[in-house]
């Protein structure tokens, strides 16, 4: 309830220009698209192309204006990255912002980070419980929507104090999960498809942006796997659950899935995954196919399932327990990767 | 063939009789049904209902012998999983015997290789003895000392859920699950739209999974993420969530501790069992874990793994991180004992008696010819143990029996 009396100042506008306050300043402005090719607007449309530019080579945002550059600069280089249609773009805008608020915020007062917060939505006070060492308290919920993707064992909901629904924290772990609120609004405002027509300009920054990013990526693009499937590259987990399944062990439902999933991602067919599951004395042929095929993106909403990720598949005790290379890795399917080209690097054996 | 008819005649009876026990479910419209159905031995699913009296008629005219609903909300309950409009779902935990170790070691289970046919009692081997075979058909039992096991993880997890997660006890709504175990729903508007990952990290939190301070690479940092001081080996505990459990949990273990206790966690030195006071003082409440001499910080480790696993609720991880599951409906039967689905409040779970609140069949009696069942205790009476004989059981007796393929009508 006290949270809605604080008001954002511009300052706080030209550094948190994801507010939703931004938009009402915007509103006041009354900035059109078309006056963006007039000369006395080119502080703004430079500005916006430098965030997007600074994010694409540094994941950085650049250095701040006079606000009536700042604030319009955000919605300005938005549109730019919607109008590249590039998704490295961005996510990586999305993320560079998302890090410049990080960086700011850790300099706010706590009663300035609780606004902010609330304009999330957060459910978040002061901590008053003076037994616990730590500032802030926020609902469990709005806790895990931030951090379970974060990998540091740190975040884990059970590394942390908890207690009555409120998570504890510092100011700068508090800031560190609204970064993560800022990239997913923003990457949220990117998803838009639909843009007005644009002036000439800005469709021509957003092919010069377009032209660096592919330079970029050029570096670091994915690479695939080989079309040979090989099982000595499997991580322990899926060494486990291959013996079991071809000696007709009883696999949890998990286990079946990850199994599977693992086995269609590297590129193994779907009739030769049915094969493995043949010996089951629940075996059944068209449904065991069917469920292939569903995992395979092959049937039904037609999405292609991932094998899960090392930390689920410790919650549900599918992990074995690891070895040296599983230590580096949060995938099954990074292992397999990575075990792969160590063995192509390697002189073949005799 | 006549027990099949037995069966499906009980339970038509009960749906029709008594099917006004079966009580409404929060936001039914939203919801997706399935059924097992007896005569037709398959499962139903998509089903939707908009009215609890139209469910009830359904259970009459079907005979279903499992019911469920899904946890999650939808649009269009009843159109197929893809275009079913997912709105939300409930936080549900499953703790069932058949995940837990338990004192009577199962011993009233029985297994048999479908190879050779060799049979045997208590924990299912993972291949035959005999002859190596990997497959078997079981036949379990839901027996008293099963159900206490998963009434002291249900009390665990209850505790968990009112005070670190602060959910208020009419949000915790308990289930005896009619078999071996009990639910534990909650369907506070909060948790409705936590995701599967967010689902995880509970069932994480809940099992201890990934606690810190047990963890080498940890120890450097405190639990509540304080980098303690290089060299003075001290952090303390706080009195909240996992601090306190743990804390609590090794004191206990060390006010207890024997020579045989510390072995059995692998602690070699007895140093812990010279003083007490002072290890309780200094260690523990000060947290200067180093602090007395024969008492490392390994030591601590130990001990903290030790409690953690006395502490942590052992639940089915699968079934709360399944954002579509489907579960057992409340108030109705369960197909592998005749016992019902049964709510009450969770400040009863102590003194909460399966074997006599979930009975579903109070009258008639029946005469079965009975294979092999352990002595249980049904509505006040004990029974058994059988053995190849004939008996007139009252009906809910010979219902489990038959269900649990333990027994046939004469």
């Amino acid at each position: 309830m006290q949270m809605e009396t604080v008001r954002f100042t511009e300052n706080d506008l030209a550094k948190y220009p994801f507010l939703k306050e931004t938009a009402e300043y915007m509103k006041k402005l009354g900035l059109k698209i078309e006056e963006l090719e007039n000369p006395e607007m080119a502080p703004i449309l430079d500005r916006a192309q430098e965030r997007v530019k600074e994010a694409i080579l540094s994941v950085g945002v650049g250095r701040k204006r006079e606000n009536y550059v700042e604030i319009p600069s955000f919605p300005v280089a938005i549109m730019l990255a919607i109008a590249t249609k590039n998704s490295f773009i961005k996510k990586r805008y999305a993320l560079a912002e998302a890090k410049q608020a990080f960086s700011d915020m850790q300099y706010e007062t706590n009663e300035r980070i609780m606004a902010i917060a609330a304009d999330f939505d957060w459910n978040i006070a002061l901590n008053r419980n003076p037994a616990i060492p730590l500032e802030l308290a926020v609902n469990f919920t709005d806790y895990l929507r931030n951090t379970t993707h974060l990998r540091d064992k740190n975040w884990k909901l059970v590394n942390r104090l908890l207690a009555n629904g409120k998570v504890y924290l510092n100011k700068h772990d508090a800031a560190r999960l609204l970064q993560e609120e800022v990239q997913r609004r923003i990457e949220k405002r990117l998803e838009a498809k639909e843009l007005p027509s644009l002036p000439e300009k800005i469709t021509a920054m957003a092919e010069q942006l377009l032209e660096l990013a592919r330079e970029k990526i050029g570096e670091q693009e994915m690479e695939g796997f080989p079309k040979v499937v090989s099982q000595s590259a499997f991580p322990p987990c899926i060494i486990a659950l291959y013996e079991a399944a071809s000696k007709g062990r009883h696999l949890s439902h998990v286990g079946r899935f990850t199994l599977t999933a693992f086995l269609v991602n590297i590129g193994m067919p779907p009739e030769k995954v049915a094969e493995l599951f043949k010996s089951f004395s629940d075996y059944n042929e068209r449904l065991t196919r069917y469920q292939i095929e569903h995992i395979a993106g092959e049937r039904g909403s037609r999405t292609q399932y991932t094998s899960p990720q090392c930390s689920t598949l410790q919650t549900h005790a599918v992990c074995t327990g690891s070895d040296a290379l599983c230590r580096r890795v949060h995938h099954p399917l990074a292992y397999y990767r990575i075990k792969l080209r160590q063995r192509t690097s390697e002189p073949p054996k005799k | 063939m006549a027990s099949r008819e037995f069966i499906y005649e009980k339970f038509a009876d009960y749906y029709s009789n008594s099917s006004l026990n079966v009580p409404q479910p929060t936001l039914m419209g939203q919801r997706e049904f399935g059924f097992l159905l007896l005569k037709e031995r398959a499962m139903v699913r998509h089903k939707s209902f908009m009215e609890i009296k139209d469910l009830r008629r359904f259970l009459s005219e079907n005979v279903p012998s499992d019911v469920y609903h899904s946890c999650a909300y939808y649009e269009n309950p009843s159109f197929e999983m893809d275009k079913k409009g997912w709105l939300g779902a409930d936080l549900v935990f499953d703790i069932d015997a058949d995940h837990i170790p338990t004192l009577c070691n199962k011993i009233h289970d029985e297994w048999t290789c479908g190879k050779c046919g060799f049979a045997g009692k208590g924990i299912t081997p993972e291949t035959c003895p005999v002859c190596g075979g990997v497959k078997f058909d079981t036949k379990t039992w839901p027996c008293e000392l099963c159900l206490n096991s998963a009434k002291e993880e249900t009390v665990k997890l209850v505790d968990m859920l009112e005070k670190d997660f602060g959910f208020a006890s009419k949000e915790i709504r308990v289930f005896f699950s009619g078999h071996r175990g009990y639910h534990v729903q909650v369907e506070a508007e909060a948790v409705r739209m936590l995701d599967a990952m967010a689902r995880k990290e509970i069932v994480d939190y809940v099992s201890g999974l990934g606690l810190a301070l047990l963890e080498e690479q940890a120890s450097e940092k405190t639990v509540t993420g304080r980098r303690r001081r290089r060299g003075s080996g001290s952090f303390s505990l706080h009195d909240f969530g996992w601090n306190k459990r743990l804390k609590a949990g090794m004191r206990k273990f060390i006010l207890n501790a024997t020579k045989d206790d510390l072995r059995a966690v692998g602690i070699r030195s007895y140093a812990l069992l010279q003083n007490k006071d002072a290890v309780l003082s200094r260690c523990l409440e000060e947290g200067r874990w180093d602090s007395v001499k024969g008492v490392s910080v390994e030591t601590w480790r130990r001990i903290a793994r030790h409690v953690k696993e006395l502490e942590s609720a052992k639940i089915d991880t699968v079934v709360t991180t399944d954002l579509h599951r489907l579960i057992r409906m409340d108030g109705t039967l369960h197909g592998k004992t005749g016992l019902l689905k049964k709510e009450f409040p969770a400040e009863r779970l102590t003194s909460f008696d399966p074997f006599v609140e979930a009975v579903a069949f109070k009258e008639g009696t029946a005469k079965v010819s009975i294979s092999d069942a352990p002595e249980f205790r049904l509505s006040g009476k004990v029974f058994g143990p059988y053995r190849n004989e004939v008996a007139e059981l009252p009906t809910a007796a010979a219902v489990l029996l038959i269900c649990k393929g333990r027994a046939e009508v004469v």
